[in-house]
């Protein structure tokens, strides 16, 4: 068995995640090698630790509770140790000893930094999407952006109300959008931890401009529909469920701007 | 839509593997509402994970790196390509090595050693009718798929 190496590097663009290399067996014989890493690592007032463990072939359980007292240290100190890479063979090991319930697990270091600029850079990530002006599409365009929304730890009832404002928005997009240009309906979403921002751009009708800019300049006041009124409820029911709403109208094209902040 | 003029969407996300999952579900069900039956779907789903997958793991050099990808859809068939940063050279030529192979390799080797690398490629081209790979400027990696429409 092939004795264990660590090689010390600093994340790109990343000054404040240094990433550990490690590489062979973490068995027992490793334990002073790592602390005596770890040290220089907390002598270097580095707080944020990725291993990066793709090429480790064994963890020993002496290894594995070295590494949860050092991460445990970096965590008073207000950072964290995570894994990144692991074998399925090894990760369903630590899995059965409990591992995952004390470090995060990644697949790979890019997913790691990922996280790190997510959870503590609190910096949005964006999604960009181009779709045809048909209705067809709306439903999976609403159920991706929902998606990513889970995906990104929001709840069930966040990701549903996100998913209806953007049925609405995109509905409209095509409803009220120009029959003639040939222009797909650009949708970019920017999110974060804290909120998810939606951008809505289609081509305007020529004959619907007046009437859009006007509504532009009213959408802070726009009355609530009446019961008996079969339309005009899209617009009302993005306001209840978002957190900002602004139209911007012009013969270039039409945006719609959302932000709709997390709840829980 | 039809031969000349078939619907196009463009998508671009953060090179995450956690992107990949509402991304391949969002082609299939884009693919079925437009009449493509599910089966046809669900293995443009598969295309579409496999080349993501080998586009975030082997094809993006950067901490900030953007996987983009086109489909487009034509009556008789769908078109994907992805676009990413071109990994290394090592990862280059893996992929040229890959998409040169003139047979499909024999997979019992693989599948007795229980390694899954390398059977991306082979899983696209089972399901495709064509694959064609380009490298241009700077390494910018563009893998192309063609899938027929099986039901016609």
């Amino acid at each position: 068995m092939q004795g264990l190496k660590i090689q010390r590097s600093p994340v790109e663009y990343k000054p404040d995640v240094l990433m550990w290399k490690l590489e062979g067996a973490m068995d027992s014989d490793c334990i002073d090698l790592i602390n005596t890493e770890f040290n220089s690592i907390l002598e270097m007032k580095q707080n944020f630790l990725v291993a990066e463990m793709s090429n480790v072939s064994f963890v020993s359980s002496a290894a594995i509770g070295q590494l949860m007292g050092h991460r445990q240290t970096l965590v008073e100190k207000g950072g964290d140790l995570v894994i990144a890479g692991l074998s399925f063979d090894i990760k369903t090991k630590l899995t059965l000893m409990g591992a995952t319930k004390i470090f995060k697990f990644y697949n790979e270091l890019r997913s790691a930094v990922n996280a790190y600029n997510w959870e503590i850079e609190k910096k949005a990530e964006n999604v960009w999407l181009s779709f045809p002006p048909e209705l067809q599409f709306v439903p999976s365009v609403r159920q991706l952006v929902s998606r990513v929304a889970r995906q990104k730890g929001y709840t069930q009832r966040d990701a549903f109300r996100i998913e209806t404002i953007v049925d609405e928005v995109c509905n409209n997009a095509v409803e009220h959008g120009s029959e003639k240009a040939a222009r797909n309906i650009d949708l970019t979403i920017s999110i974060d931890r804290d909120k998810i921002q939606l951008e809505v751009v289609n081509a305007s009708d020529p004959e619907k401009i007046e009437a859009l800019e006007a509504l532009s300049k009213s959408v802070v006041k726009t009355p609530a529909p009446k019961l008996g009124d079969k339309r005009g409820r899209g617009l009302a029911l993005i306001k209840m469920l978002s957190n900002g709403l602004d139209i911007n109208c012009s013969t270039e094209g039409t945006s719609v701007h959302v932000t709709k902040l997390r709840e829980e | 839509m039809d031969n000349s003029n078939p619907y196009c969407i463009k998508m671009r996300f953060p090179s995450d593997l956690d992107y990949i999952p509402p991304v391949r579900k969002f082609v299939a069900e884009t693919l079925q509402v437009n009449h493509f039956s599910p089966k046809f779907a669900y293995r443009s789903e598969v295309i579409v994970d496999e080349i993501c997958h080998n586009a975030i793991i082997h094809g993006s050099r950067t901490m900030d790196a953007m996987v983009e990808i086109d489909c487009k859809i034509f009556p008789d068939r769908f078109e994907f390509e992805a676009h990413d940063q071109g990994g290394t050279r090592d990862d280059l030529d893996k992929l040229k090595n890959a998409m040169n192979k003139t047979e499909t390799p024999s997979i019992e080797p693989l599948l007795e050693k229980r390694e899954r690398a390398g059977l991306g490629l082979e899983i696209v081209r089972l399901l495709s009718e064509d694959v064609k790979l380009e490298i241009g400027e700077n390494n910018m990696t563009t893998v192309r798929v063609v899938r027929k429409r099986e039901d016609v």
